[in-house]
């Protein structure tokens, strides 16, 4: 071990290592925060849409859906990257490792969110539909207009949650070789034979999600106010 | 078709590979059954710490500590502890390295279950309590505490699951759990079989307990 | 010397004073009755009295001990003044006996078969011995508020502070509880009642002290205090409250 407190430093924080991977890390943090936006966008529209087709009530689409929230909440997430991995270019899908991750977290976040948001909607009270269609307001509307925004003012809080932890998992992205932070910081560590990039990738994550969480800490305190 | 069954569903490599899976199976289950009371306990501290501590710096640095590991990836957090620790002259065994980056992580999703359970029960709990001479400490280990840990039953499962789940990136760092075992089987058979078997295997395992989850939540939406 | 004495006892939220200077006493064996209109600072003092509020001024002694000294043992004190809540806050995951025997197992140190025993006779004494196994949410408000009664009791304190005990429960069950509290005054026990029950106060307490605006306005028997009084302010009191449950 290189001794002494400028040993340490000289290990972890070593300015010249620093500077000459730095872009490198940047790139790879556009690479986290493009899947991780990509993931919220597709994962929440996907859980939303799946809530309300279940919302319809037929049986025959409800099962489905049941079943899919079941068995994407059961599995880990990085097993769910690995099987679509190796099994889409087995179907003559070939995806690139930004497209399997951007997926494979997508379809995750969609059975938490639809789980969540058809806990909102059997929370609103059935008066609310019956009262909306009572005016002459067509199914869709009234979930559009009456329901989902109150059932979406109780899923939130729950939901941010899971989308920063579901988010996060992008650094699985490392292991089917997307160059995101954590694969780049690798790289650049073997190759330097210094770890002073895994600190960089340390730091570019808490750039990225800690404001996501304290975001998230203040928007749940409040909406418990209302 | 063909392919696909041949690839994903070989029936013979599945009969191969599964002792060597179920090896696996068993340390996701024994690491699960290590970590998860670490890291609750821990949570039920830092918890504590954090609602009844009157200075401000202790609340601050709890809140800090929380946000700091909900913020930060459990995969990167293993690997700098895994790969970084070295560097530092200290030698973490595999499990010990795994272990600490676990707890440190679900400490802080623990602390935040058990957080808002001490903060559901009622003030005049507390107050009744010491008004019959309890300490503080008596009043939380006997009345306030038990009832908090009732309230939040539900999510202290799910969090648990959640955790089983986590295992899984353990295989990363090369630990012998139930998704190692199965890529380690992959190169061996040149088939990505096994893979889809432990999928199954985690299904058996999690499903179960998710449907489990689902009724707890039920019956505590309807109290 | 009396039980309880509260001397120039101030209390202070901020800039608002809810409490200005109250003197009371409660002497042993008494029922002492606190009446007035809501804001008027009673049940700020009473919680004053086992230091569930921390009063910023004036002086409170408990059976010769100063609850306001800064040396204040206050856990052995408060074994020593019971406290009634008008939510009755009992524990909901125990039972009954297990409410009423947990200070007397963890606190006086009894071992668990005399604590359930003593815890027995308190319950009995309350008219809830067949209910010694039932939870709370099996009970009706004036049961639980018995056993809230029988909790303070058990300890064998040597006043009962009571919060407006009766104020949560329906009209049906106010009874069952203010002939518990009557019962208890038969045996001896010292008092001190903030309630709106203005028949029972009437009726029963030794003693009945009025307050509004932070002060003690009046203080007197309850025949004074309700047939003649002699301030204004109480006349008002009484005439809008007079015999009625306000």
């Amino acid at each position: 071990m290189t001794g002494g407190d400028s040993g340490f430093f000289f290990t972890f924080f070593n300015l010249a290592v620093a500077k000459q991977y730095w872009p490198n890390i940047a790139a790879g943090m556009l690479v986290t925060v493009g899947v991780g936006i990509a993931v919220v966008v597709t994962g929440t529209v996907l859980g939303l849409w799946l809530a309300v087709v279940r919302a319809l009530g037929r049986r025959a689409l409800a099962l489905p859906i049941v079943a899919f929230a079941d068995i994407m909440r059961s599995l880990p997430p990085l097993v769910v990257l690995i099987v679509l991995y190796f099994g889409l270019p087995a179907l003559g899908l070939p995806l690139s490792a930004f497209a399997v991750t951007w997926l494979s977290l997508s379809l995750v976040l969609a059975a938490y969110a639809e789980e969540s948001i058809w806990a909102g909607i059997c929370a609103v009270p059935s008066g609310q539909l019956e009262a909306a269609r009572s005016t002459g307001m067509r199914w869709w509307q009234a979930m559009r207009w009456v329901v989902l925004p109150q059932a979406l003012r109780r899923a939130v809080p729950p939901l941010t949650n899971r989308v920063i932890s579901i988010t996060k998992n992008t650094a699985l992205g490392s292991v089917v070789a997307l160059n995101e932070i954590l694969n780049n910081a690798q790289g650049a560590s073997s190759y330097s034979g210094n770890p002073t990039p895994l600190t960089m990738a340390a730091f570019a994550y808490l750039v990225v999600f800690l404001p996501l969480v304290v975001l998230s800490r203040w928007l749940e305190q409040r909406w418990q106010r209302r | 078709m063909e392919s696909l069954i041949q690839n994903f569903f070989n029936l013979e490599i599945y009969a191969a590979v599964f002792p060597y899976l179920l090896r696996g199976l068993w340390t996701t289950v024994w690491l699960s059954a290590l970590v998860i009371p670490l890291g609750a306990a821990a949570g039920l501290a830092l918890a504590l710490g954090l609602t009844q501590s009157d200075s401000r710096a202790v609340r601050w640095s709890i809140v800090g500590y929380i946000d700091f590991f909900r913020a930060f990836p459990p995969l990167v957090l293993l690997i700098l502890i895994y790969f970084g620790g070295p560097f530092l002259g200290i030698e973490l065994g595999k499990v010990t390295a795994v272990a600490l980056a676990f707890v440190l992580n679900n400490a802080s999703y623990y602390a935040e279950v058990f957080r808002a359970g001490l903060e559901g029960v009622a003030k005049g709990q507390m107050e009744a309590a010491r008004s019959t001479g309890l300490t503080r400490a008596q009043a939380l280990r006997h009345v306030v505490v038990p009832q908090a840990v009732k309230n939040v039953v539900p999510d202290l499962v799910g969090n648990s699951i959640e955790i089983v789940k986590l295992t899984s990136i353990a295989s990363v760092v090369a630990m012998p759990e139930l998704l190692r075992a199965a890529r380690d089987a992959q190169s061996l058979v040149f088939n990505p079989s096994p893979v889809m078997l432990a999928a199954f295997m985690y299904l058996a395992l999690l499903w179960p307990l998710t449907r489990w989850l689902g009724r707890l939540e039920h019956r505590r939406a309807r109290r | 010397m009396p039980i309880l004495e509260v001397t120039g006892l101030r209390k202070s939220y901020g800039s608002t004073e809810v409490l200005r200077g109250v003197d009371l006493h409660v002497n042993a064996g008494e029922l002492v009755c606190v009446i007035g209109p809501s804001g008027s600072g009673k049940s700020t003092m009473l919680r004053c009295c086992n230091l569930l509020e921390t009063p910023t001024g004036g002086r409170i002694l408990a059976n010769g001990h100063d609850v306001t000294s800064a040396t204040v043992d206050i856990n052995r004190l408060r074994q020593d003044i019971g406290m009634v809540f008008q939510q009755f806050n009992l524990y909901p995951h125990l039972t009954a006996l297990d409410n009423v025997s947990l200070a007397l197992r963890k606190v006086q140190r009894r071992p668990k078969a005399e604590a359930e025993a003593l815890a027995q006779v308190a319950l009995e004494q309350v008219g809830l011995g067949g209910k010694a196994r039932s939870f709370p949410a099996e009970l009706s408000g004036g049961q639980q508020q018995r056993v809230g009664i029988a909790r303070a009791v058990a300890l064998k304190p040597h006043v009962i502070l009571f919060d407006e005990p009766t104020s949560a429960l329906d009209p049906e069950l106010v009874e069952d509880v203010l002939n518990v509290m009557r019962d208890l005054r038969q045996r001896g026990m010292t008092m001190l009642v903030v309630t709106h029950e203005m028949s029972f106060a009437h009726a029963a307490a030794d003693r009945v002290v009025f307050m509004d605006g932070g002060v003690v306005v009046e203080q007197g028997s309850a025949a004074d205090m309700f047939e003649r009084p002699r301030e204004a302010r109480t006349q008002s009191f009484l005439a809008r409250y007079g015999s009625r449950r306000s």
